[in-house]
């Protein structure tokens, strides 16, 4: 997929900011089930793009959503937030070899 | 490469449904995408693609109320659907069936796995439409059977009612489907006013067993309707059967020829169960198969042997196909002869008979019967039937009435051939006699029997007088008739203008020792005796009857008007 | 239903063996059964021993053998009839065709 690779890289990217967005909402308005919700959808392409940890991280965010277990929430939200910032230099960099 | 689908890709994630449009296409199918459920459903009605993608979690509308929306809108067609997920809660892929997934794919995608899983699925969405096709056409098929089926009953109907069978002395049940498994009901008025009554049921069920219905009611009403006698009849239609139908198809028959007049019955049994005779008095005669069906011996090997049984008024024979005695419960138990015969025995009042039997079937198979037949003929007095006139099929033209005929019939074809039909037919070309025809014919068959039996055989008919004597009466008939050689029976007819009518005379003489009016005594000796109608019928039914006078034989007469 | 043809050592007998019910659905088995073998047999057996039905539409195939066995000159013999068997024999006069046992 040579051609849309870029493209698909630049709409994760997007994708995953709004996505952040709504798990800090989530998790400061202490709404369980839109947490899980949004943890489950952003596991999703996390583990189709390749980023394991990322993935595992949400899982985690995803079960305390279920569970409405929320004290881990913040904890967990912010790790996620530090692993997108290494996942999001790592694509940035491999967007960098499709740019002509 | 599998066919070109069109395919919807469900998915609210964008980097997903990207990524998977994209694998997608690359496998050469069409990708239709939408953001949430209520997307999908919107587009799977405006494009009908083949298969889903769903993702199971989605604002808006989840994957699952998509699916359940998009499978009723799908209807029959199998749309398979694959749900996207990453949920390894057993009771979330649960809850995916249960809206009518077909299959998942787990996240992260496999490009390999997630080809054969479409193949598969295009697989069974194909068989489906393959079952669906047949099914329509198995229907469609279905449809013009039971058309045709509903055509050819009713031109049956015509062919086989074209009878008496609503005459007030016949009852029968007859269910729909078992004309179409080969059973027959016959019965037609012979010119003498007496019955020839048929049920019949041909082997094999369906069409083919139908068919070779028609030939045989054909042969049945045509020469029952020229006076052939029962013997004559049966001969006809076994030769034909045995013609025309392949080997193994054949029908296992009763036949009645029932006389009002006389008061006896003919029948010949040909494979059929047990019918039955039952007397008003409470006596029953089983009427035994003694014969091949019809249809499977060669002509010269054919018997046409038949017994006759002497009637009284409410007498009544009943006749039944197998399907009565095969009748099943839901034990799968057979109705059989012994629950028949207790349901005769605990009759005890004859004409309620006919509805008992009805009853009983119904209650020991819980019900309606689908094939079976039964018939009830009984014993009424002349006077209730109230015969059609006989059709002819010319032009109407008038013939010439004035000629003088004398027939001879000798010893080897009064053993073979009856006369009646031949003088019959000659003697109905004359217009004016039609309306006499009946009549006519009743009186020549009396004449007819009386010179044979006994002046041609001498038979003595003070056997007659009860129903053993009667029985050996018949026994010696058949006897003395096969080993015949000699004797005579003589016709002359003459036919004279009248003003502008005519006259017919006949006489009738034979070998024997001249007529003798005793053996048709002027007066029946007894009116329950079981001779002595004949003459009084022919006095009865004849403008003029005599005997002397120096001719042999008996002289009767019969004149018409113009216009008659 | 099972149908099973067994001639005799010499080959002049065919045994034709019926198990269960002998109706129309037994059509196509019962004509293979003797005419699918590699004897003439000058004389026929149908063992109904464990014939637990018989309708009309076997009567039909008794006839058919008959034909392929020479019609009149047939020589054929319906072996171990049970009564039911016997009684439907009866009624239609097969025994003016076959030796009924």
């Amino acid at each position: 997929m040579e051609d849309e690779y870029p493209v698909l890289l630049d709409t994760f990217l997007i994708d995953s900011e709004e996505r952040l967005l709504v798990l800090r909402q989530a998790e400061q308005a202490a709404d369980a089930q839109s947490l899980r919700l949004a943890a489950h959808s952003f596991k999703g392409s996390c583990s189709n793009m390749g980023a394991p940890m990322l993935a595992g991280l949400c899982k985690q965010l995803e079960e305390a959503g279920r569970r409405e277990q929320l004290e881990q929430a913040p904890e967990l939200v912010e790790q996620i937030e530090r692993e997108f910032a290494i996942v999001r230099i790592l694509l940035k960099s491999e967007r960098q070899r499709y740019r002509h | 490469m599998a066919e070109r689908l069109s395919i919807l890709i469900a998915e609210d994630n964008a980097a997903d449904r990207m990524l998977l449009s994209t694998i997608v296409s690359r496998q050469g199918h069409r990708v239709l995408t939408a953001s949430n459920g209520l997307e999908a459903v919107a587009l799977f009605e405006q494009e009908r693609p083949q298969l889903v993608l769903m993702d199971a979690l989605m604002p808006i509308m989840d994957g699952f109320e998509a699916a359940r929306r998009i499978k009723q809108v799908a209807g029959e067609e199998l749309v398979p659907i694959i749900f996207l997920t990453s949920l390894t809660e057993g009771e979330a892929l649960v809850r995916c069936l249960e809206a009518g997934g077909d299959d998942f794919l787990a996240k992260p995608y496999n490009r390999v796995i997630l080809e054969a899983k479409i193949k598969a699925m295009d697989r069974l969405r194909r068989l489906q439409d393959t079952v669906l096709q047949q099914r329509d056409l198995i229907a469609m098929h279905n449809e013009h059977l039971l058309t045709e089926q509903r055509v050819a009953k009713a031109v049956f109907d015509k062919v086989t009612h074209s009878g008496c069978l609503d005459a007030p002395n016949i009852r029968y049940l007859q269910s729909p489907y078992a004309v179409f498994n080969g059973d027959l009901l016959l019965a037609a008025f012979k010119p003498s006013g007496g019955m020839h009554v048929l049920l019949g049921d041909f082997t094999g069920h369906g069409l083919p067993a139908a068919i070779g219905a028609m030939p045989l009611a054909e042969v049945f009403y045509g020469m029952t309707a020229k006076g052939y006698s029962l013997a004559e009849v049966l001969r006809e239609i076994n030769a034909k059967l045995k013609r025309i139908l392949p080997v193994g198809v054949f029908c296992c028959a009763t036949v009645l020829n029932i006389s009002f007049q006389r008061q006896v019955v003919e029948v010949w049994n040909g494979g059929l169960p047990d019918g039955y005779l039952l007397r008003g008095s409470g006596e029953r005669l089983p009427l035994v198969s003694r014969h091949l069906p019809l249809g499977v011996l060669e002509p010269a090997a054919f018997n046409d042997k038949y017994e006759v049984y002497p009637l009284a008024l409410g007498d009544r024979v009943f006749l039944l196909s197998d399907g009565v005695l095969e009748t099943c419960n839901k034990l799968g138990e057979l109705f059989g002869e012994e629950r028949l015969l207790e349901v005769i025995a605990a009759n005890r009042h004859l004409p309620a008979l006919f509805t008992e039997i009805q009853q009983a079937l119904t209650h020991f198979s819980g019900e309606q019967q689908d094939d079976v037949s039964l018939l009830e003929v009984s014993l009424v007095d002349d006077a209730e039937l109230s015969r059609p006139p006989l059709a002819f099929a010319d032009n109407g033209q008038s013939h010439s009435l004035d000629w003088s005929a004398s027939f001879e019939f000798r010893g080897e074809t009064l053993r073979h051939f009856n006369p009646l039909p031949f003088l019959l037919q000659l003697l109905l070309e004359v217009q004016g006699l039609r309306p006499q025809g009946g009549a006519l014919f009743s009186v020549l068959a009396e004449l007819y029997s009386n010179a044979l039996e006994h002046g041609v055989l001498g038979l003595d008919s003070a056997l007659k007088a009860n129903a053993e004597g009667f029985a050996e009466y018949y026994r010696q008939r058949s006897v003395r008739l096969a080993a015949l050689t000699d004797g005579f029976v003589r016709f002359h007819l003459q036919l004279l203008p009248e003003g502008a009518g005519g006259r017919l005379i006949v006489r009738v003489e034979d070998s024997g020792s001249g007529f003798d009016p005793q053996q048709v005594p002027v007066e029946p000796r007894d009116a329950h005796s079981l001779s002595g109608r004949g003459l009084a019928l022919v006095r009865q039914l004849s403008e003029r009857c005599s005997w002397g006078d120096g001719e042999p034989g008996v002289r009767v007469e019969f004149s018409w008007l113009p216009g008659a | 239903m099972a149908i099973t043809s067994l001639p005799s050592s010499d080959g002049q007998e065919l045994t034709i063996l019926i198990q269960g019910r002998f109706d129309f659905g037994a059509h196509q088995e019962f004509r293979n059964a003797y005419e699918r073998v590699n004897s003439t047999p000058q004389r026929y057996v149908v063992d109904l021993k464990d014939t637990t039905y018989l309708d009309s539409s076997a009567l039909g195939m008794l006839l058919l053998l008959r034909d392929h066995a020479g019609g009149d000159s047939a020589q054929i013999r319906l072996l171990n009839c049970n009564p039911d068997v016997r009684k439907i024999l009866a009624i239609s006069n097969f025994e003016q065709l076959f030796k009924i046992a």
